[in-house]
C-alpha cells in the first residue's frame, strides 16, 4: 500500500528537491578551472592512499581468511553495494528518515544496510518502484548492535532524535569505555553487516547513583551531509535469509 | 473532484501544497527550523471545503491525508483522519466561516491545526514513543500568519479560474 502511493508520490519528491538537485548539477557546470584542478589533485592524492591502504589490506584479508580456515570458521562474507543518491528527506522533526533514488527496480530490498563514505548511515525500511527510504541511525525507534573497536566490548547504540548523537544502552559503570573510542557494527542481530564503523565514543558521565554509565556518541557517517549512499547486499542467499530470519525476531 | 468547472485548480493547489509540505532546509541547518513549517495542506482543504464545500468532501480529504501519510512516514491513516476532522469541522460551519473577518478566520486556522499537529505528537508519542514537544504550538502560529496569504492567492486563483 504504502510502496503503491510512493511510488505515485514519487515526482513531487523530485520537484520539492528539484532546487538542491539543480544546485549540484549546477556547481558541477560553473565550477571554475582552478578549483576543478585542485579537487582533481586532491582526489587522485586520495586515490593513492586509499590504493596502498587496500594493497595491505588485501594481504591482510588473505591472511585473516587463512587464520580463520585453520580455526575451522567460518570465512566472512564480503558484499556488493549499490550507489544510490539522495531525493529527499521526511520533513517531520522527529523523524530521521531519507528517500534514495534506487527502489525495486534496482533490486533493493527491506532491511539493507545502507552506508556513506565515513560509516554506517542507516537501514532500508520501505521500498517503493523507484525509489526507497532509508531510516537513519539517529532516528529514535532506531538501534543498531555495536562493538567496541578497540577490545570487542559489546552495546546497543540506540538513536536519541539528534543528528550527531546516539546512546550506549545499558553501559555497566565497571565497563572498559574510554572517551574516543571507535564503535564498529557488531553484525549480531543479523541486520547489520559486520565490522562498518558507526561512531566514536565522545563523553561519558559516570553517576555515583546509577548502575550505568551515560554514553554518548558522535555517528561516524556524514548523516546531514551525505548525498550519495551505498546500499550493502549481501553477497550470497544464506546471508540474506539468516538476515530475513532475524528481522522477524526483531 | 471532476477536472472539468476548474477541479484541475483544486487539484494543483492540493499538489502544490503537498510539495511546499515536503521542501525542506538544508539538513545542515538546525533541526527545529522543521517545526516552522506551516500546515500547507491543512490551510488549501479548509479553504476549498469552507468555499466549495460540495467540492471537497470527507473521502477526498482522508484520500489526500493518506498520501501525505507516505510523504512523512507517518502510521498510514493518521493524516487522513486529521484531515477528515479539519474537513468536518469546516464542513459544519462554513457558512459561519465564510461570514468572518480575515482575523477570526487566522484564530479558527491556529485553533484547528493546534489541534491536529497535537493529536499527531500524542499518536507518534504512542506508536513509536517520541516524545513530547511544546514545539507543537509553531506550526500552529505559523499557519496562522500565513493564512492570509494563502486565503488570497486562493481567491484570487478561485475567481479567475471561476472554480463552482
Amino acid at each position: 500500500m504504502r510502496a503503491v502511493i510512493g511510488t505515485l508520490l514519487s515526482p513531487l519528491q523530485v520537484i520539492a528537491e528539484a532546487p538542491y538537485l539543480l544546485g549540484d548539477e549546477v556547481g558541477e557546470v560553473i565550477a571554475t578551472r582552478d578549483s576543478l584542478q585542485g579537487r582533481n589533485a586532491a582526489l587522485e592524492r586520495r586515490v593513492l592512499e586509499l590504493s596502498q591502504v587496500s594493497q595491505q589490506f588485501l594481504a591482510l584479508k588473505q591472511e585473516n581468511e587463512r587464520l580463520r580456515e585453520l580455526l575451522g570458521s567460518q570465512a566472512r562474507i564480503s558484499a556488493d553495494v549499490l550507489i544510490a543518491e539522495l531525493l529527499g528527506v521526511v520533513p517531520t522533526v522527529n523523524t530521521h528518515q531519507v528517500i534514495i533514488d534506487k527502489g525495486a527496480q534496482a533490486g533493493v530490498a527491506v532491511g539493507q544496510a545502507v552506508i556513506d563514505a565515513e560509516g554506517l548511515f542507516g537501514q532500508i525500511v520501505e521500498v517503493d518502484q523507484y525509489t526507497s527510504r532509508v531510516l537513519q541511525i539517529t532516528d529514535v525507534s532506531h538501534a543498531v548492535p555495536v562493538q567496541v573497536n578497540r577490545n570487542g566490548l559489546r552495546s546497543i547504540a540506540g538513536g536519541t532524535g539528534r543528528r550527531d548523537q546516539l546512546e550506549l544502552e545499558n553501559v555497566p559503570v565497571t565497563a572498559d569505555i574510554r572517551e574516543g573510542d571507535l564503535l564498529e557494527s557488531s553484525g549480531l542481530g543479523g541486520r547489520f553487516p559486520v565490522g562498518y564503523p558507526v561512531g566514536h565514543v565522545s563523553s561519558l558521565i559516570i553517576d555515583a547513583t546509577s548502575p550505568y554509565a551515560i554514553v554518548t556518541v558522535r555517528p561516524a557517517a556524514q548523516l546531514d551531509r551525505s548525498r550519495h549512499v551505498l546500499i550493502v547486499f549481501a553477497a550470497d542467499e544464506a546471508a540474506a535469509e539468516s538476515s530475513v530470519k532475524s528481522s522477524e525476531v526483531q | 473532484m471532476n477536472p472539468s468547472h476548474g477541479g484541475w485548480l483544486i487539484l494543483l493547489t492540493i499538489a502544490l501544497a503537498m510539495v511546499l509540505a515536503i521542501f525542506h532546509v538544508p539538513e545542515s541547518w538546525p533541526q527545529w527550523l522543521g517545526w516552522l513549517r506551516p500546515a500547507w495542506l491543512a490551510m488549501v482543504v479548509f479553504y476549498w471545503v469552507m468555499e466549495l464545500p460540495h467540492r471537497l468532501g470527507l473521502i477526498s480529504a482522508w484520500v489526500i491525508g493518506l498520501l501525505l501519510d507516505v510523504l512523512y512516514a507517518d502510521p498510514l491513516g493518521l493524516n487522513g483522519f486529521l484531515l477528515a476532522a479539519i474537513t468536518y469541522v469546516v464542513w459544519r460551519f462554513y457558512e459561519r466561516l465564510r461570514m468572518y473577518s480575515i482575523v477570526q478566520q487566522c484564530i479558527v486556522v491556529f485553533l484547528l491545526v493546534l489541534v491536529t499537529e497535537s493529536l499527531r505528537i500524542v499518536v507518534q508519542d504512542v506508536a513509536w514513543s517520541r516524545g513530547w514537544s511544546w514545539g507543537v504550538i509553531l506550526p500552529a502560529l505559523m499557519s496562522m500568519l500565513t493564512w492570509p496569504f494563502v486565503y488570497l492567492v486562493l481567491q484570487r486563483a478561485r475567481l479567475q479560474v471561476r472554480v463552482e
